[in-house]
């Protein structure tokens, strides 16, 4: 294999879109022997993000802990080394950040066509795309 | 989970980002044994060129075949089989009845392509694709 993807990054948000994203990033890991990083980004209103009491909110941090537990619990079913994350702030930025950061060796993102935060929406969610455009890493939409 | 890439559609147009896309399929396929297609679309819709029309789509379809058949020597070095395809209207909308048509599991698309000035970001074709296909996408950067 001439590209290796050894690293794979998750961004979960708790729908099932994103489950799905994730059980697809496992499936591509077991073939490639590879790892998987999940990031909970838990959203932060802007006007938080200058204040710094908007990062203690720990209620709902615990919310997203159990997001990453579960995930953990799904890869090591499948025997998977899954790595959790958990972030706060804008959710699409975010996560493009963390790609494109040199340090995390991501090479690939796996991420659900839609998230919770548009009910419906019929085609891709605003975040997915954002990541799309902004990452420089592959980036593969699970529908 | 049930969804191994078995049919994977890989549109190229003969530009760096189709080839590198390109090389990413050889990966899948090595990895997960799915079968390739590729497949070139010729553009219908362009508005110019009404007089020599004839002549223009004659050009895009010699070149074409002439980027599929290299992509198909590439692929045949390494032991992969695929299917060849030329298709010609709209490039979206092929793409997504061939997807249909094929029940592929995945469409493998370069981040820009060859159309229109090289953008910083992503390519209009492959964000359309991204935006209204039916199964998963890749996007290669």
């Amino acid at each position: 294999m001439v590209i290796k993807t050894k690293k794979i990054l998750a961004p979960l948000d708790g729908s099932k879109n994103s489950i799905r994203g994730l059980d697809m990033a496992i499936h591509i890991a077991r073939q490639s022997q590879g790892t998987v990083v999940a990031l909970a980004v838990k959203t932060v209103p802007g006007i938080y993000a200058i204040h710094p009491l908007g990062f203690l909110d720990f209620n709902s941090m615990t919310e997203i802990k159990k997001l990453l537990s579960d995930a953990k619990v799904r890869a090591a079913k499948k025997g998977i080394d899954l790595t959790g994350k958990a972030i706060a702030g804008d959710p699409g930025y975010d996560i493009a950040r963390f790609a494109n950061n040199p340090k995390n060796k991501i090479d690939m993102v796996v991420i659900g066509a839609r998230g919770r935060s548009s009910a419906k929406e019929i085609f891709l969610g605003s975040v997915s795309n954002y990541v799309l455009h902004k990452s420089k890493k592959p980036v593969l939409v699970v529908k | 989970m049930t969804a191994s890439f078995k049919k994977i559609l890989v549109p190229i147009d003969g530009s760096i980002y189709s080839e590198k896309s390109l090389e990413r399929a050889c990966d899948f396929a090595d990895a997960f044994g799915s079968s390739l297609i590729l497949i070139y679309v010729v553009e219908k819709s362009i508005p110019i060129n009404l007089l020599d029309r004839k002549e223009y789509l004659e050009i895009l379809r010699k070149f074409g075949t002439n980027v599929l058949e290299k992509a198909n020597k590439k692929l045949s070095k390494k032991g992969i089989t695929v299917k060849v395809l030329l298709k010609e209207g709209n490039i979206v909308n092929e793409i997504e009845k061939i997807a249909k048509k094929e029940k592929c599991d995945l469409i493998l698309v370069g981040s820009k392509g060859l159309g229109a000035v090289t953008r910083l970001l992503l390519g209009s074709v492959s964000n359309k694709i991204s935006q209204t296909s039916p199964c998963s996408v890749l996007i290669v950067k």
